[in-house]
């Protein structure tokens, strides 16, 4: 019995040694990590950090990468005009991390980014993660300006230190509605059921709602509105669901690999449609979606924020990531390089590092951004960009083209579009 | 039943004595690793710096999430994939009652853990009840995880996929559980947390019912066949470990003040416990605390590492997911070494 007792004693110390062991090793480690971390905001005046927060691994991997590199560029392009002027040219640095499209990691890299002395945040393509940045940035008074992130409620808090540069998932619902009606009205074209599909998440439910209200009130039914898990492998099923009774123009929300396979079932279901209608869709608008659709996904619409193509700023940008980058720039990444420069000019404008000015003066943020935008950045009470614009593309002859409205528009639209048309 | 098992506690009971004595003893040493725990609990938020107790969070997170899946499927014997369940049912009602019915996130956690456990017993007995066992059991859990995450994600009541976002109060308010961003207070809440989740086990275990429930786990016929009522203690020791899952919930809506399906029902949720739990020692009491200490900081410590690369490790810097890899390559030689979790490859070496 003794002797028993004996082996359980040493057993227990045996269990308590590593316990505290691995407690002290933790605590090391993240005393490490901070001492790596450097800057504090003392030193502000030599530089002023910006943190920028993205899925730089996933299944948003792409995206990311490129918003991160964007953000780069702007900063690059920033520091060789010579930095901030009212800091006597102190330079802007980015402090890119990478939030793995986690809501948790978001959190405590926003964290760390603001002790380490960051002014500012962007970020960050999801709209989990950028709740919750959003949240950790009001609380410590450092602004955050989301440059893609459709999720409505993030501005619905009472936020003032949030701003969003991307029109939100309800202004691109109700735009691509409005877009859609006067493009068939133009058209002379009778529309009177769409079809809507939308990947079931957080953003396709948002656009959804907005955009079938929105249809409603202008005088069109919806008929069916399906929704679908964006990591299914087939899609006739909703495909079909959606067309059954007859639509005039389906309506699609959702990712690039999902609208992918949605015209691949719409390929081989033809049904009789007017045209397809991307909404705020993520697939339809990509250079790889022309390589990949059947038919080279000829006479797709999209509604979406872009890249505005008719400004001579925004080209030279695009053929300058291209160059760098090494692939096409995605809207994606010219709302980061977009984010970067309205802090910029506010750090230009309040001639400090102090978070909170700058917040104030990204408030009345004055910039002109790359992405088709209606004027100039317009932040709302709420931290919206009230002047954030959707624009209409479509597949034409193998390239993607700005369409609708008229005066942002490359080339003249064709409506109808039926999907299958070149194969009939 | 209830008299047949009265009759035969005492024989049981002198059976176990030996092992009995024992725990006494390692009780002791339990009681100073649990002193222990409170102490560098309590100061911890003087040497961290607000980052990184935001990662010491996520270790207590972690850890309960760990401590609630062991009670069930550590000593309990009946092998969960998805705890997500409770912890998913523990944030979301907070978050509903919240939200919608305006209930402080105190209130709003008893009910969540009362609902997670009812929930918790009602599967467990249909599964129980037709006999469902090992891997069947395990996908059953896993099966219901996966329906209340569909569930949620077409329930417009509850916000479908679009979540919850707790609304941002000024300065610290006990009352409804939320505090400054820098503020220590949900670290220490959280180590409170801990500490009664710890005791819990350790009383539970110490119990009667805790030692019916482990002769059960060993040999279930056996058990049956003394008298212990095999189905009572397994629904049990299941209704204690969602509860504490549960509250993890509530404690993770209520600092990272966002949920959503995926979050709260997803399968990460049960993957972090079970990795928790199995990393630092299934069945062990302080396996998961262990193992959450390990794993919840680890991404983070990779990639701090990878931010400012020593020279030989220069040309891993700027590659992104390196830690996800570093991350399964541990997982996988933990499992390859040390098949019993780090506790329990110690207790089992010592007695050797």
């Amino acid at each position: 019995m003794k002797k028993e007792e004996g082996t359980v004693k040493a057993a227990t110390k045996l269990i308590l040694v590593p316990t505290v062991a691995a407690s002290l090793l933790a605590l090391v480690g993240c005393q490490g990590s901070a001492a790596l971390g450097g800057d504090h905001p003392d030193d502000t005046a030599k530089e002023v950090v910006i943190g920028s927060l993205h899925p730089l691994s996933g299944a948003n991997a792409a995206d990311g990468q490129q918003m991160s590199f964007a953000a780069q560029m702007a900063v690059d392009e920033i520091n060789e005009a010579g930095g901030i002027e009212s800091l006597d040219g102190a330079p802007l640095r980015i402090e890119s991390v990478d939030t793995k499209s986690e809501p948790e990691t978001a959190q405590s890299e926003a964290t760390r980014l603001i002790q380490e002395g960051a002014s500012a945040l962007i970020g960050s393509f999801e709209s989990g993660p950028s709740a919750n940045i959003s949240s950790v940035s009001e609380r410590n008074e450092v602004p955050f300006v989301m440059d893609v992130a459709a999720l409505d409620s993030i501005l619905q808090q009472g936020y003032k230190y949030s701003f969003r540069i991307q029109p939100s998932g309800s202004m691109m619902g109700e735009s691509s509605a409005e877009y859609l009606d006067q493009m068939t009205k133009d058209s002379g074209e009778d529309v009177t059921k769409v079809g809507v599909l939308y990947e079931q998440g957080n953003y396709g439910t948002a656009v959804e709602k907005a955009f079938a209200n929105r249809i409603e009130e202008l005088g069109m039914e919806v008929p069916s509105a399906i929704s679908y898990d964006p990591a299914s492998s087939d899609l006739s099923t909703q495909v079909q669901q959606a067309v059954a009774g007859g639509v005039d123009v389906l309506a699609v929300t959702g990712y690039y690999r999902d609208s992918l396979l949605i015209s691949q079932a719409i390929s081989s279901i033809a049904p009789e449609v007017k045209a397809v209608y991307g909404v705020a869709n993520g697939g339809f608008d990509q250079t790889q979606f022309i390589d990949d659709a059947p038919n080279g996904g000829a006479g797709y619409l999209n509604a979406n924020y872009r890249l505005d193509v008719t400004d001579d700023r925004a080209r030279a940008l695009s053929a300058r990531f291209d160059k760098g980058f090494g692939a096409p720039m995605r809207a994606s990444a010219a709302l980061s390089y977009d984010a970067v420069n309205v802090i910029a000019e506010a750090v230009e404008e309040a001639a400090s590092a102090d978070p909170q000015m700058i917040r104030d003066a990204i408030s009345h943020s004055d910039y002109e951004p790359v992405v088709v935008n209606d004027g100039r950045i317009d932040f709302d009470e709420t931290g919206q960009n009230s002047h954030a614009a959707v624009s209409v593309l479509q597949v034409k002859d193998g390239a993607i083209r700005t369409v609708f409205p008229n005066d942002l528009a490359e080339t003249v639209y064709t409506f109808p579009a039926p999907p299958t048309s070149a194969q009939n | 039943m209830s008299t047949s098992t009265a009759a035969q506690a005492p024989s049981v009971s002198r059976r176990t004595s030996t092992p009995m004595a024992a725990s006494t003893v390692s009780m002791r040493w339990n009681w100073f690793l649990l002193a222990l725990t409170a102490v560098v609990g309590a100061l911890l938020p003087f040497i961290l710096t607000p980052a990184e107790l935001s990662v010491a969070m996520r270790v207590i997170i972690f850890a309960l999430m760990g401590i609630g899946w062991n009670m069930m499927s550590g000593f309990g014997g009946m092998f969960s994939f998805g705890h997500a369940a409770y912890f998913g049912i523990g944030a979301y009602t907070t978050a509903f009652l919240l939200l919608d019915v305006g209930m402080s996130p105190w209130l709003g956690m008893i009910v969540g853990m009362a609902v997670a456990t009812a929930a918790a017993v009602g599967i467990s007995y249909l599964a129980l009840r037709y006999k469902v066992k090992g891997a069947y059991y395990a996908l059953s859990t896993f099966a219901f995880a996966e329906m209340l995450r569909l569930f949620v994600m077409g329930n417009d009541g509850l916000h479908r996929t679009l979540g919850f976002t707790v609304p941002v109060l000024q300065g610290d308010n006990w009352g409804m559980f939320q505090f400054s961003a820098d503020s220590p207070n949900y670290f220490w809440i959280g180590t409170g947390f801990l500490l009664v989740a710890l005791i819990v086990s350790m009383v539970f275990l110490r119990s009667r019912a805790g030692r019916f429930t482990i002769a059960t786990r060993d040999d279930e016929m056996a058990a049956a066949a003394i008298g212990i009522p095999v189905l009572r203690h397994k629904l049990t020791v299941t209704a204690i470990s969602a509860a504490i899952t549960a509250a993890a919930g509530t404690l993770y809506l209520q600092f990272y003040m966002f949920v959503d399906p995926e979050i709260a029902f997803g399968h990460a949720v049960s993957n972090n416990a079970i990795i928790t739990a199995v990393l630092g020692g299934v069945g062990m009491l302080w396996g998961p605390l262990v193992g959450a200490i390990i794993v919840a900081p680890l991404s983070d410590l990779v990639a701090a590492l990878l931010r400012n690369p020593p020279e030989w490790l220069a040309l891993l810097s700027g590659q992104s997911g390196l830690d996800i890899v570093i991350y399964a390559v541990i997982l996988i030689a933990c499992v390859l070494v040390l098949p019993k979790g780090i506790v329990g490859t110690i207790v089992t070496r010592s007695r050797k």
